[in-house]
């Protein structure tokens, strides 16, 4: 029976991605296409899957609790702009390179959670001072030149699939650890749930609210580390202009969400961004222009979510119909 | 109900005290740099009032306590649009009404989507942004001249002058205010925004109020497409690009809560916008260079929001 439920479980897991992956190779068959034809494919792919995957982990952390964050590409950008300098000025290698980029974004993350804690202003609000602020503050630190890095081979030829993959492990694996094993984890549930059940029983919910903005902060210096490492440059953005890095987020994330029903939500996030990397991937083989490619993700976006607010209604209709027949 | 004190009052007039604070900032910076404040006071108007229209209509929408992201891509939208009927017409009243009129249509089919389907309203407008900055790239695409839709500068000059300007957005914050205070729609929103459950149990229709917060937002919203063409008569896929978040700040900065409810305000996105206007006025004269200037309008941001705010801070964090 337990074994039964598993494999239902697992089947169910996996329906989207490989629905999603038949559709679309079914599509470029028709086209006299493969998806996966070469390593760049496959390159493309996992680096969509890394970034996706990251990016949305970063956005549900917070917007699970409510708090919702604009200010996520601004951290990915002032991250990846700090760390880049460095790694130039220090001759570092891409590791090291990293390791700065997470330590930045994390007290990036720390700071935009230390002004929301000490001011209790709405953190949507919040969100949008601290966007325009690490805006500004990359644009100042680097002149408005952005960083380029493209005469660095070893950190541009940290690109490569393994290192993605390896990326994109480690950060799944930690986020599952530190989420749905530890005392942290459980306080951030509890809080989830019930805030003010969850601070009457003495949960620290300021030491919870940081450590959620510090974590999603340190995923987001990845994702601006895997950018620069791949083109070899950090362009610069004012006036919100880096807040579209946050919108890619919100389909998987919703995916991820109906697939967390089945297993771990985590995972569900994982498996939502590999649909959203196989829609990219198809996007490049099929040399989609890039309106369209806004406009039929919206539409996906759309779609899931008149079928999720939706679901029930349209499942006990789809019932008495097949009791009719 | 006690007295209140001084530093009790002055969260609900740290908008306007900011306002004025602003004003005379600019001023005295102006006269330190030897700056050119009529020229300046100018380009404040012609940068606030967009903001201003788009702004005052989106009040009706935060006011039920929903959120939208693409006001901006709708300005721009409809100001590509009315651009086109101009240049096929030559007529600015044609121009404004498909101005106004795509402006409705978008309005509509987002509050629809929303209405019809339960779905959050903030994703739908996420979703619309991403299709209408697209679907400006088409439009682009399709005129088939370059990467810029233009109207002839000289047809537009009459009516690119501030007392026009202001006299548009005034007409508009008077129909907005009629609407918002004398009419029940107001009074109705404002109970949606505050408590929804308990507005739901007394008999309003938060959808019909849902769709009813579009249309008015769209109105503002045309005004503003019709004024940006006014104002730039050349267009591009960056036109208005930005207005949708500036008219969050506006509406937060002119001391509405985002969250709405009754505190909601009509003057509020005047002040808001107006504010931002003499802030970046400001940073341009102090000539801080364009990543210190942001970084300063930031924290501003940050400080009146914050003093607005005032005692109403709980125990809790807020969500």
């Amino acid at each position: 029976m337990k074994k039964t439920r598993l494999l239902k479980n697992l089947m169910l897991s996996l329906l989207i991605p490989c629905a999603v992956l038949l559709v679309l190779e079914a599509m470029a068959l028709g086209k006299g296409l493969r998806l996966f034809a070469n390593a760049d494919s496959w390159k493309l792919f996992f680096r969509a899957v890394a970034n996706v995957t990251l990016t949305t982990f970063a956005l549900s952390i917070n917007l699970d609790s409510g708090r919702f964050d604009f200010s996520l590409g601004a951290v990915s950008m002032l991250s990846a702009t700090v760390a880049g300098t460095l790694a130039q000025q220090w001759n570092v290698g891409p590791w090291p390179m990293l390791a700065i980029a997470v330590a930045v974004a994390a007290l990036l993350g720390l700071l935009h959670g230390g002004v929301y804690v000490l001011t209790r202003i709405p953190p949507i609000i919040v969100s949008l001072g601290m966007a325009l602020f690490y805006e500004g503050c990359a644009f100042a630190f680097t002149g408005g030149k952005g960083v380029s890095l493209v005469t660095r081979l070893d950190i541009i030829g940290f690109s490569t699939i393994g290192h993605y993959i390896l990326l994109t492990a480690v950060a799944v694996a930690l986020i599952v650890l530190l989420f749905d094993y530890t005392r942290f984890g459980a306080n951030y549930r509890a809080l989830l749930s019930g805030q003010k059940i969850a601070v009457e029983t003495g949960i620290h919910e300021i030491g919870n609210a940081l450590g959620c903005y510090a974590v999603s902060g340190a995923l987001m210096g990845v994702v601006g580390f895997i950018s620069l490492a791949n083109t070899g440059s950090q362009q610069m953005a004012l006036n919100f202009g880096s807040i579209g890095v946050m919108f890619t987020a919100f389909l998987p994330m919703f995916i991820g969400g109906w697939i967390g029903r089945y297993i771990n939500k985590r995972v569900g996030i994982m498996l939502g961004a590999t649909s959203m990397a196989l829609i990219s991937l198809a996007f490049a083989r099929f040399n989609t222009a890039s309106s369209v490619q806004s406009i039929v993700s919206a539409l996906l976006l759309v779609l899931f979510l008149i079928y999720l607010n939706n679901e029930f209604a349209i499942l006990s209709r789809f019932r008495k119909k097949q009791d009719a027949k | 109900m006690g007295k209140q004190t001084i530093r009790e009052r002055i969260p609900a007039f740290a908008s306007i005290l900011g306002l004025l604070a602003l004003i005379a900032a600019y001023y005295i910076v102006g006269l330190i740099r030897d700056a050119n404040v009529a020229y300046g006071l100018k380009a404040v108007v012609n940068q606030s009032v967009v903001v201003a229209l788009v702004a005052t209509g989106a009040v009706f929408i935060y006011t039920l306590g929903s959120f939208d992201i693409s006001l901006g891509a709708a300005t721009g939208v409809s100001a590509l649009l009315g651009a086109m009927a101009y240049n096929a017409t030559g007529s600015l009243p044609v121009m404004f009404l498909v101005c106004i009129g795509v402006a409705v249509a978008i309005g509509f089919i987002n509050s629809s989507l929303a209405s019809v389907f339960n779905l959050p309203i903030f994703v739908t407008t996420v979703a619309m942004m991403s299709v209408l900055s697209a679907f400006m790239l088409i439009l682009i695409g399709w005129n088939g001249a370059g990467d810029t839709i233009k109207v002839k500068a000289r047809d537009v000059r009459p009516l690119d002058n501030i007392p026009f300007k202001v006299a548009v957005l005034a007409a508009y914050i008077a129909l907005c205010w009629f609407v918002f205070t004398l009419l029940p729609t107001g009074r109705e929103a404002k109970f949606i925004g505050g408590n929804p459950v308990c507005a739901k149990l007394s008999g309003i229709d938060e959808k019909k109020l849902a769709i009813i917060a579009s249309l008015i937002s769209a109105i503002g919203i045309g005004l503003g497409a019709f004024l940006t063409i006014v104002y730039a008569p050349t267009l591009n896929k960056d036109t208005a690009s930005s207005i949708g978040m500036d008219v969050i700040i506006a509406i937060v900065f002119g001391g509405m809560p985002v969250s709405g409810g009754p505190r909601s305000r009509i003057l509020s996105a005047v002040v808001g916008a107006f504010s931002m206007g003499f802030l970046s006025q400001i940073m341009s004269m102090l000539n801080l260079g364009s990543g210190y200037g942001q970084m300063i309008k930031a924290a501003i941001f940050l400080l009146v929001v914050f003093i607005a705010l005032g005692s109403q801070r709980g125990k809790l964090l807020t969500r």
